[in-house]
């Protein structure tokens, strides 16, 4: 057993779920809205930029910018819909939307893309970096500063901008932000589409991995579940801390105790943390930092 | 609604149910119309577990795929792995979501609606994740060859295979479960909850423990979901992890949604037109969780308190008496 190997693996896998966390952080600190959607717009995300290569047969890195669109373009029709329910801060109805919008997703999906797996081919996941014992490709090291420069942007804009001041404000107070002049619908605007843009771009990093179904929303996030509920209850870059501690838990936990269980604990360890300290839930204005 | 005097309203009533009871013979009787109308009696009585919850506590539980997978692997093992007959099964079924339950009820005790659906919803993954990868659950494979139902005591008969013979087990099933459900929402338990929900403070005012409140709803729900299970997994003859998939949570959802809060017909009529859809008028696998997902997004973004609250003829004050967590007397109870 290479433990390095799998603390390696664990970095990688951490990344993952946090990029694929990010958008959905936002979401719960913003907006204060949990999105069981997430996964089917990580599988949109994924099989968009597929077809977008087989259709045009433009290389990759293309195929990523295409499914970002795609993907800001449903975090605003998302908002769209939720417009009504996020001003009337009907935190459970909107909860419950969301469900149905990713069998809407789900559905939609089977219907344009098929229901055979397909694989999104990316040219960095042949090439791969051996240093001594170790061993990663190309694509998770791209994965990996991709991640890191995700979350300082993130920083940097919600920290050093007018916009990312307004958001914050929003997050603290939407109706005393409305007074303050500031168009509240377009900051949520903003968050959505960041949302779609976010898990669709990580998803074009993240499913060359693996072969991609319309049915994989589901499974492909529920990791990310635990990060965005953990780490988005204190911070944006909580939930980087919270991805990468989930990454090298389930990496060590899955080779050293069991795989079959790895989610079973990870979901325990939520549970009790939220049994525990419930009211971390709602003191979420402090995001930001 | 105009006042109907208590004996012809029980007629009416009875009337009802019987004619209920003939609806597959009146829609035609073929194969289809009976095993499309076991499967709305059945989910509709599944529907009824989070109904109790939802519409009278005002907390939304995500676990309720849970307690019916629970109740119907139950009965598959009780029947297949130790040979008991329906009724061990069904008082099997019972007492592991009542366990399950109060296990979840002690976890969410002190969660309220946005941490106690967050909680529930982790709750029903890892019960998924267990049954997935534990052989005694069956793993992935699930548990085959459930026997059909056998309910005979003693010289009388009561045995269903599938379709025509299923339905009399299916509806009475249906039937008992509404009128629980009409018995919980006028009894004290029942009156308590909705206190409870409506008027936390009131609630506490008045000498009553929303904790022990909220429990016990949870427990008397958790049984009902787990009776679905139960009969289902007769009608199905295998259990699987399939039984934990979103589809059923946002079919339960859509159907307690769709017609409105505390409307005691609502989860029966909202199940009978969402699975009539998938029966008689398809649009294959995908595009049925299409529409399914559209009537849980329209009906919640366009009119949240379900269609009902369209209907122009409903008693004044109903309305406010269904706001659930739009209240905001309730919501800075915990904002």
């Amino acid at each position: 057993m290479n433990v390095l190997q799998q603390v390696v693996n664990g970095i990688i896998i951490g990344h993952a779920y946090a990029l694929v966390a990010v958008g959905w952080t936002m979401l719960l600190g913003a907006a204060r809205l949990v999105n069981f959607g997430h996964g089917q717009m990580y599988m949109v995300g994924a099989f968009v930029a597929w077809w977008f290569m087989k259709t045009t047969g433009l290389p990759y890195p293309v195929a990523v910018l295409a499914a970002i669109v795609v993907g800001a373009l449903i975090g605003a029709v998302l908002q769209r819909l939720l417009m009504k329910l996020t001003l009337a801060r009907d935190l459970v109805s909107l909860m419950i939307v969301t469900l149905g919008f990713g069998q809407m997703l789900e559905g939609a999906a089977g219907l344009a893309f098929g229901p055979k797996p397909q694989t999104l081919s990316s040219p960095f996941q042949a090439m791969s970096l051996r240093f001594g014992p170790i061993w990663f490709t190309v694509q998770d090291a791209i994965l990996v500063v991709a991640t890191i420069a995700v979350f300082l942007a993130l920083r940097y804009v919600l920290n050093a901008t007018k916009f990312g001041t307004a958001i914050r404000m929003v997050a603290e107070d939407p109706p005393l932000t409305r007074l303050g002049g500031i168009d509240v619908s377009r900051v949520y605007m903003g968050i959505f589409a960041f949302e779609g843009a976010a898990v669709a771009f990580a998803a074009t990093l993240v499913a060359p991995r693996t072969p991609i179904l319309t049915s994989m929303g589901f499974d492909q996030v529920v990791m990310t579940f635990v990060v965005v509920v953990l780490g988005g209850i204190g911070s944006v870059a909580g939930s980087y801390a919270a991805g990468l501690c989930l990454g090298l838990f389930t990496a060590l936990f899955g080779a050293l105790v069991s795989p079959a269980y790895t989610t079973a604990a990870v979901f325990a360890l939520l549970i009790a943390v939220m049994a525990l300290r419930p009211g971390q839930l709602a003191a979420s204005a402090n995001f930001a930092r | 609604m105009s006042p109907l005097r208590p004996m012809s309203r029980l007629a009416g009533v009875i009337a009802l149910a019987v004619a209920g009871f003939f609806l597959p013979r009146i829609l035609g009787g073929s194969t289809s119309v009976y095993d499309t109308l076991v499967v709305i009696a059945i989910f509709s009585a599944m529907s009824y577990g989070l109904d109790i919850l939802l519409s009278d506590l005002g907390e939304i539980s995500l676990a309720h795929t849970a307690f019916f997978a629970t109740g119907a692997y139950a009965a598959a093992i009780l029947t297949v792995r130790y040979g008991q007959n329906a009724w061990v099964a069904m008082v099997g079924a019972v007492l592991s979501s009542l366990a399950l339950a109060l296990v979840l009820g002690a976890i969410t005790l002190r969660t309220r609606e946005f941490a106690f659906s967050l909680v529930t919803y982790a709750a029903a993954i890892v019960c998924m994740n267990v049954a997935s990868n534990w052989d005694f659950l069956g793993g992935s494979d699930g548990i085959v060859g459930v026997p059909p139902l056998d309910l005979s005591i003693g010289p009388l008969t009561l045995t269903a295979g599938q379709s025509a013979e299923f339905w009399p087990f299916a509806y009475v099933l249906l039937l008992l479960t509404l009128y629980f459900v009409h018995r919980f929402r006028r009894s004290s338990l029942g009156q308590a909850a909705l206190m409870v929900h409506m008027n936390p403070r009131l609630a506490a005012m008045c000498g009553l423990d929303a904790n022990r409140v909220r429990l016990q709803v949870f427990l008397v729900s958790a049984p009902i979901s787990a009776l679905a299970g139960w009969l289902y997994a007769f009608q199905r003859s295998y259990v699987g992890t399939d039984l934990f998939e979103a589809y059923f949570l946002v079919l339960m959802l859509t159907a307690v949604i769709i017609a409105g809060r505390r409307v005691l017909l609502g989860p029966l009529l909202g199940t009978a037109l969402l699975m009539s859809q998938k029966s008689f008028a398809s649009l294959g696998a995908y595009g049925d969780k299409l529409v399914l997902g559209a009537i849980l997004v329209a009906v919640l973004c366009y009119s949240p308190q379900g269609l009902a609250a369209l209907w122009p003829r409903r008693r004044a004050g109903a309305a406010d008496a269904e706001t659930p967590s739009s209240n905001p007397s309730v919501r800075s109870q915990h904002g």
